[in-house]
């Protein structure tokens, strides 16, 4: 039987100085499915997107959109043939109002060519509505919440008349609730005939939604096959090319004394009387909504932003923190969320950024020793499995996995009594989230603690020893790892 | 693979690399060559010591300015800050309102240093504490600067300065002027500074990446700030040479300072974008600044003509790091 394909990629290639990014990559999408792309770090799919939405040409191969050759020199072409991106950083004017957002690049005029605001927030609404959800069309996109916004852009997308959407890893940043809404507005999409192209490293999500899935591989194709023709663990084996074994490889690690202790926590308007405590030898898991607070605890702890009131303990002493680097310096640590901007310096070198925090350990006399800061590079990223070319290669060079272990590294190197982790895992590959995983393992095996923050369920199911559930700023539960299950948290947070 | 193709290619990028990092230096060769062929008088000891001592005055001040871009930042108030400085120190020597001679030569040039240390300070202060953007702060105290010169010295140039702080200009060890050395010394100080030590390692940090540097433990507020002291204390020390080789001052000086620097610091390899670039560039970019000009008047350019060839070297230098920043993206 012949299927109906929107869209068919027969032999693209494109290669990169020293990469060979997509290598005869050949794979059809069948209209009006969710499609699913999947693959590690570097595997090819943001060159695959990059090249169907017009920002990168490709060096070999055809690409065919109804039937009809494409080669977008811009992404001007690609908006008009009907391919739309969705992408996993917003792309969205922050001051301007949710319906100017939705008309950028064709602002509706009416007569004397002047703004026909009416029409507009008419149509916006119009589409909104019909997603059935709640945005207020007035409204500055940079009042949203980032769930909001990815609505936002999936409903430029639709406004703009987008046949094939392409949704760029829209989970990276959402909630485990957010997550359904847009779920039930990509099968809406789909309804209505609408091509989605559904990339994530989530892969629990993919079974939920999509009909079919292409896993890629060091820039190769490796099958696209039904989503009901296989099992997660497949699917894994493909994108790594090896079975993994358990995905949370926990490792219980000895229990000790309390090393941090919280008590009455209150940051005004932020966090309101907050209470826990931390041992040695532990993993506390921090989880809640977007913008329950989780970040800003840690960042009180820190020393970040200011407390009001409450008290903070560490080794059973009092602490006020008057900034991070005191923190810093009495064994606290913080793995950032944002890996790009917070976590590295891109363009400095990987020993670099590895030696950014214990700079003290790399000088002596006052001097900076180039060779210690060789040794203790080459040092960790052996022992981290970090892939670089060289200790001088610039980390805006190396894949989000290798990214991310850099910055443990950097904590690591400083020794670290107490960990912050907010998101350790965002946004990278499967085989480097186990890698992760395996880190926070030994961290705790040493006697130190870590504090992990994710939107992750599963992850602070399968890491965790304890878990701390806030929402709105307030603590609203605490539960063991035998206990905890993913709705017995989800209850709690919503 | 074949093992010389490899060997080759790998000869080109590191051509590649060299001629990216000492672009400047490739650029003052070829200029030189040019001008040799249209003027006789170029390749001289001569004009070469006079490029040399121009260079002097400008490439301190340059490196102050490729210390604040380091930072990620700008400093517009460097030129009037020379012409500040030295307008003071020639007034407390020269005035006779203040009682002559009791200042010291040597006291009054600490005093310059401490007075563009503190104008550094205030833009410091402003950028880094306050929040201004570094554009509206420095251009603020460009102004102030500006008007201070010319309110103590009514505008009018002063002349004559004590035989002891000739030294800074016109002193010579064996055929070299005095500053020309103390610019090389002031050079590979900073140079080393910036490489070798935390304060170096932590202007490259904020420069890099603000918010890294902030969650790495840097205190980038410090560093901002001190970026900002050290230039104007540099700018301050090429009022010193200035007034010292022209031995005359006049509210003039330095004007044009910070464009210059701009310019030799981007044309020596420093991004405007910050934490990129070696500051040892900046002399060499300083140089092909001074011997471009020095080579057009002796072709009898038109001085206004050249302020116009400036502004379009300008414009050309900021071009060139836009480009090369896009390219790495």
């Amino acid at each position: 039987m012949d299927k109906d394909y929107i869209l068919e990629i027969e032999g693209l290639s494109k290669g990169f100085p020293g990469v060979q990014a997509l290598d005869k990559v050949s794979f059809n999408v069948e209209r009006g499915t969710i499609h699913a792309l999947v693959g590690e770090n570097g595997a090819g799919k943001s060159t695959l997107i990059k090249i169907l939405a017009g920002i990168y040409r490709a060096d070999a191969g055809n690409v065919t959109l109804n039937g009809q050759a494409i080669a977008f020199k811009t992404p001007h072409e690609a908006r008009v043939a009907g391919i739309s991106v969705v992408h996993q950083e917003m792309k969205l004017a922050e001051p301007l109002s949710v319906a100017e957002n939705l008309f950028v690049g064709g602002i509706l005029t009416g007569r004397g060519n002047l703004v026909d605001w009416k029409e507009m927030r008419r149509r916006a609404k119009e589409i909104i509505d019909n997603l059935g959800v709640e945005i207020d069309v007035r409204a500055p996109v940079d009042s949203l919440t980032v769930a909001k916004k990815q609505i936002v852009e999936v409903c430029r997308a639709v406004n703009m008349n987008c046949k094939l959407m392409i949704m760029d890893e829209p989970s990276a940043t959402l909630t485990d609730r957010e997550l359904e809404i847009l779920f039930g507005i990509a099968k809406k999409l789909r309804g209505e005939g609408i091509t989605i192209i559904y990339i994530s490293h989530r892969l629990d999500e993919i079974f939920n939604l999509a009909d079919n899935v292409t896993v890629l591989r060091d820039g190769l194709m490796v099958n696209t096959v039904p989503v009901r023709d296989v099992t997660k663990r497949r699917l894994i084996s493909m994108m790594v090319g090896r079975e993994l074994g358990l995905e949370y490889p926990k490792e219980a690690a000895q229990i000790g004394d309390v090393l941090l202790e919280v008590k009455n926590l209150v940051r005004n308007g932020v966090l309101h009387d907050i209470s826990f405590n931390v041992r040695q030898g532990e993993v506390l898991g921090i989880s809640g909504l977007v913008g329950s607070g989780r970040t800003e605890l840690a960042r009180a702890i820190l020393g970040i932003d200011k407390i009001d009131s409450g008290e903070v303990y560490v080794r059973g002493k009092k602490k006020l923190y008057r900034s991070f680097r005191e923190a810093i310096k009495d064994g606290l640590g913080l793995i950032p969320e944002d890996r790009k901007t917070q976590g590295l310096v891109q363009i400095f070198s990987v020993k670099r950024n590895i030696c950014m925090v214990s700079l003290d350990k790399i000088i002596k006399k006052g001097i900076v020793s180039a060779r210690l800061e060789q040794q203790y590079g080459e040092e960790y990223a052996k022992k981290l499995r970090i892939m670089t070319p060289s200790m001088n290669t610039q980390v805006q060079y190396l894949s989000g996995g290798n990214q991310q272990k850099v910055v443990v590294t950097k904590w690591m190197m400083q020794n670290s009594e107490i960990l912050f982790m907010d998101e350790p895992t965002r946004g990278i590959d499967v085989g480097a989230k186990t890698e992760i995983y395996h880190l926070i393992n030994d961290l705790v095996k040493q006697g130190k603690t870590v504090i992990m923050i994710s939107s992750e369920m599963p992850e602070i199911l399968g890491m965790c020893d304890r878990i701390v559930i806030l929402h709105e700023g307030k603590m609203v539960g605490e539960l063991m790892r035998d206990e905890a299950t993913q709705e017995r948290i989800m209850e709690k947070c919503v | 693979m074949s093992e010389t193709g490899t060997r080759g290619s790998a000869f080109l990028t590191k051509m590649s690399q060299f001629s990216k990092e000492y672009m400047a230096i490739i650029a003052i060769l070829i200029m030189s060559v040019v001008f040799t062929l249209t003027s006789p008088y170029f390749l001289t000891w001569e004009n070469w010591k006079n490029i040399l001592l121009q260079t002097s005055t400008v490439s301190v001040a340059a490196m102050g300015q490729a210390i604040v871009l380091l930072t990620g930042n700008f400093d517009l108030s460097l030129g009037r800050n020379v012409a500040f400085t030295s307008c003071l120190g020639a007034i407390l020597m020269k005035s006779t309102a203040l009682s002559p001679n009791i200042w010291n030569p040597w006291v009054v040039i600490l005093i310059m240093l401490a007075m563009g240390t503190l104008i550094g300070l205030c833009n410091g202060v402003l950028t880094a504490y306050a929040g201004l953007p570094a554009f509206i702060a420095t251009l603020g105290l460009q102004n102030v600067c500006y008007g201070l010169a010319k309110l103590i010295t009514n505008a009018t140039p002063i002349a004559t300065f004590p035989n002891s702080i000739a030294f800074f200009g016109r002193r010579y060890f064996g055929p070299m002027p005095w500053c020309v050395l103390i610019m090389i010394g002031l050079y590979i100080l900073a140079q080393f500074l910036s490489t070798k030590t935390r304060l170096g390692r932590n202007i490259y940090a904020v420069g890099g990446g603000k918010e890294a540097a902030f969650f790495s433990g840097i205190n980038v507020k410090k560093y901002t700030c001190l970026g900002f002291v050290i230039a104007g204390f540099l700018a301050s020390f090429s009022g010193v040479i200035l007034m010292s080789r022209l031995n005359s001052v006049a509210i003039t000086n330095g004007q044009g300072y910070e464009f210059d620097a701009v310019i030799g610091s981007i044309i020596g390899g420093v991004s405007l974008a910050g934490g990129k670039g070696k500051i040892i560039g900046t002399l060499f970019g300083s140089i092909f600044l001074i011997t471009l000009f020095n080579g057009m008047a002796q072709l009898h350019v038109d001085p206004f003509v050249q302020d116009v060839l400036k502004g379009f070297v300008l414009l050309a230098a900021i071009g060139l790091d836009v480009f090369r920043n896009r390219k790495r993206a």
